[in-house]
């Protein structure tokens, strides 16, 4: 559709231009005059300009900078002149004048002067659309109004045209000359969007308007009025559209001479500003990247890369000065010293910078890391303090030496050397030292994620560690006839080093361990999951407790830390005749309690893991116990006997006894719960300190 | 914070540790220290004196056998003196008595050193 209409409107064009031709080849040769055909033809000339220019309009691209606008404008300007030129060198007959009237002299002549107006029409409609659009790129308030007084100035006076014979001078139109002169003017001041160009487009833009200017000079002559052929020629097609053509030259040419000049000031300044822009964008970017990067070794890539970039240096490196253990971020980067690592390279060895940094450590480097201040070096050969950079290297002329302060804390230094002597001025130590702030902040925080990622890591390996421990305490208790048993084991901390655990041995024997890893976490979990090992296999091949124990240390003693044990306490009991058979490696001794008795069973034991296996079995013993019908037995860890808030004595073994005698009768759940409501209340209700374990046997037979 | 002290005195070539306050997970590296350096000096003959001391943990308590093989290698021993009966209690619990010489009074110690000579 969109292309029908554009065709449509080329179409009517075409068709409309032709239409004037062919009136024009008539005109010739019959020979009349009639003022209405005349006004008619004029009309149809603009109304296919009109077409023309909503054809265009509706196709162009607004898009592209000045420059490329510019240089579209020569490649325009300079097809028609090339069709002008042809003109001349064809030379047709030509044009007579009489009564300030044109007449031409051949039908050669009206084709010529058809063919003459509509290529420099069309080329000054889409050179009007190009200086527009030139005028609106750095748009101000003003720039459109002032725009549109020209072209309707212009419009005013090729409409005035109309009124005038040809070759006619008129006072009218000559002052509407001038003022469109002055608007032109004031228009032509519009070559802000100069100053944003960068360096090659300035460039570019110089050669653009030198020749576009000289072009349109060559424009202007040719078409002033009847002078040359083409001037007479196009002033016989149509006077007002010759007013238009050489209006918009005119403005053309002193808008490109304009634009040349302007350029050509701005040329000094160009490298400047491309650096103030470059230095703005790079600033910007890396403020970006401080809030973006992850990657320790990417976001020194940057920052290196950006210092070349801004100060156009030779070669950049930073070197880091690594606090405690942060060497771990120089993965793709070698250790220089046992705290200082070289990263971010840029054209440059790490060797080279090795000698480099060796050479100027005692004079500059040590100052730097002193003063915190930045050093310019303006020349490597001359400078005291480079003397001692061998001639081998000695590949660039001017170094700049920016620190990296934290804190007032050196933590990096930025280099960037130069292979001319003078390179670095304030300006770009300014602008290194910028980056130096970013890069900073940046490594700081990249030094603080990764910390908190650690202790992320840490805690999700202690979480593990809680899961593991929790999943090694029995999962459910075992259902007997005869035995009411109940159990509960909570860590003060994250892991905690308490342990129980039941087993049937057979179907007569219930094994009962409770125990505690000495230390806690991680550590205390492992060793919690050796003794669920060893419990769970040795236990049925020996069935004695005092055996098992004994197996136990000679298993364990070989992986188990100097300092470290674990105190246990083991009963076999008989589920069917309530013989309950005890032994103890360090641990609490079982609290008993029977209708007419309560104590301690205080068997001699060594802690697992203390001692050698020798002595551990010469001095452990075993005790016998005849569970009567309604006895208790309470196996617990040192997190109920020791439990103690600030100031108030343990809560101890005859608290212990006390509060086990006094809810005896109840089942044992009961008892369990009354003994954690005890120790609760003993710490007013303050969070344990140990770890803290209770089981209870109530033997119900 | 430091609620711990351990403080030596030379008494016939024997060395005295005098403990004072908690030894715990956190102090039990002080001690440690000590020891170490006891042995490093070669020095075998070791009286822990625990008079004051008034409170162990299991870390505490592993101080003393992280070292006892080590000095007694040497024909040495650590001998411990003066405890209170709570602090005895922990000690006992864990079956202490049986691998260490634990005496009422400190100058009992430095006389079964001598003896022993």
């Amino acid at each position: 559709m969109k292309k029908f209409k554009k065709a449509l409107l080329l179409g009517t064009t075409g068709f409309i231009l032709f239409i004037v031709f062919v009136v024009d080849i008539i005109r010739q040769s019959v020979d009349i005059e009639i003022g209405w055909i005349i006004l008619l033809r004029e009309i149809l000339i603009l109304a296919a300009f009109a077409t023309l220019f909503i054809m265009l309009e509706s196709t162009w691209k607004r898009e592209q900078t000045p420059s490329k606008k510019l240089g579209f404008a020569l490649v325009l300007s300079l097809v028609a002149a090339t069709a002008t030129a042809m003109m001349f060198i064809i030379s047709p007959s030509g044009f007579e004048v009489k009564n300030e009237y044109l007449l031409p002299l051949g039908f050669d002549s009206v084709f010529w002067a058809n063919l003459a107006s509509i290529v420099l029409g069309v080329t000054m409609v889409l050179l009007v659309m190009i200086l527009r659009d030139i005028l609106f790129s750095k748009r101000r308030k003003g720039t459109k109004r002032n725009f549109i007084i020209l072209i309707i100035l212009i419009i005013v006076s090729s409409v005035t045209a109309l009124f005038y014979r040809p070759m006619e001078y008129g006072t009218i139109s000559t002052i509407l000359t001038f003022i469109t002169l002055a608007a032109m003017l004031w228009n032509s001041f519009r070559v802000s969007w100069i100053v944003y160009l960068t360096k090659r487009e300035k460039i570019l833009s110089i050669v653009y308007g030198f020749f576009l200017f000289l072009i349109f000079i060559g424009f202007d002559i040719v078409l002033a009025r009847g002078q040359t052929v083409v001037g007479q020629s196009i002033l016989f097609y149509s006077p007002p559209l010759q007013t238009f053509i050489k209006d918009v030259a005119l403005f053309a040419t002193i808008y490109f001479g304009m634009t040349f000049i302007s350029t050509l000031f701005h040329l000094p300044t160009a490298e400047a500003f491309d650096r103030k822009i470059s230095e703005v964008a790079s600033l910007h970017n890396l403020s970006k990247l401080v809030t973006q990067v992850f990657d320790f070794n990417e976001l020194v890539e940057t920052v290196t890369a950006m210092t070349l970039q801004v100060c156009e240096a030779k070669s950049a490196w930073l070197e880091i000065i690594a606090l405690h253990n942060s060497k771990k971020y120089m993965n793709n980067s070698a250790i220089h010293e046992n705290d200082v690592a070289i990263a971010g390279l840029k054209n440059i060895s790490q060797e080279e910078t090795e000698i480099i940094m060796e050479a100027i450590r005692p004079s500059i480097r040590q100052s730097v890391l002193d003063h915190g201040k930045p050093i310019i070096i303006d020349s490597i050969g001359d400078d005291k303090r480079t003397q001692g950079i061998k001639m081998s290297v000695n590949k660039f002329s001017s170094m700049a030496i920016v620190p990296l302060v934290s804190h007032e804390n050196v933590i990096g230094i930025l280099y960037a050397t130069k292979d001319v002597e003078y390179g670095f001025d304030k300006d770009d130590i300014d602008v290194i030292s910028a980056f130096a702030d970013q890069a900073t902040v940046a490594i700081e925080n990249s030094r603080l994620i990764e910390k908190s990622l650690e202790r992320e890591r840490l805690m999700r390996e202690m979480m593990l560690a809680q899961e593991m421990q929790r999943k090694l305490l029995p999962q459910r208790i075992p259902e007997l006839e005869n035995i009411d048993l109940e159990a509960l084991s909570t860590p003060a901390f994250e892991v905690g080093g308490d342990y129980y655990d039941f087993l049937m041995i057979d179907n007569e024997h219930l094994g009962i361990l409770v125990g505690d890893v000495s230390g806690k976490g991680v550590s205390a979990a492992f060793y919690m999951a050796e003794m669920k090992g060893i419990f769970q296999s040795l236990s049925k091949i020996y069935t004695e407790p005092r055996k098992f124990l004994i197996e136990a240390q000679r298993a364990l003693i070989e992986t188990i830390d100097s300092r470290s044990f674990i105190s246990v306490v083991y009963a076999v009991v008989n589920v069917k005749t309530g013989l309950m058979k005890v032994a103890r490696a360090g641990h609490c001794p079982i609290l008993h309690v029977s209708k007419s008795n309560a104590g301690y069973i205080k068997s001699i034991g060594l802690g697992l893991g203390m001692g050698s296996v020798e002595i551990f079995e010469r001095t452990i013993t075993q005790i016998e116990i005849q569970l009567e019908s309604g006895d208790v037995a309470v196996f617990y860890t040192d997190g109920v006997t020791e439990a103690r808030p600030d100031g108030v004595p343990e809560f101890g073994y005859e608290r212990l006894q006390e509060v086990v005698v006094g809810v005896m009768q109840k089942s044992s759940m009961h008892i369990r719960d009354a003994l954690i409501t005890a120790v609760d209340s003993h710490m007013m209700h303050e969070p344990p300190e140990d770890d803290l374990t209770i089981v209870v046997l109530k033997w119900k037979k | 914070m430091s609620n711990f002290k351990v403080a030596i005195r030379e008494n016939q070539k024997i060395q005295v540790v005098d403990l004072k306050g908690y030894l715990d997970a956190h102090t039990a590296p002080e001690l440690e220290k000590l020891f170490q350096t006891l042995i490093d000096k070669k020095v075998f003959n070791i009286v822990v004196n625990c008079k004051d001391l008034n409170y162990i943990s299991s870390a505490g308590l592993g101080v003393f056998m992280a070292y006892i093989e080590d000095v007694r290698k040497n024909n040495g021993d650590i001998k411990l003196s003066n405890m209170s009966s709570k602090i005895y209690n922990v000690f006992d619990l864990l079956g202490f008595p049986l691998l260490y010489d634990i005496t009422s009074d400190e100058a009992e110690a430095i006389q079964k050193f001598c003896s022993i000579k």
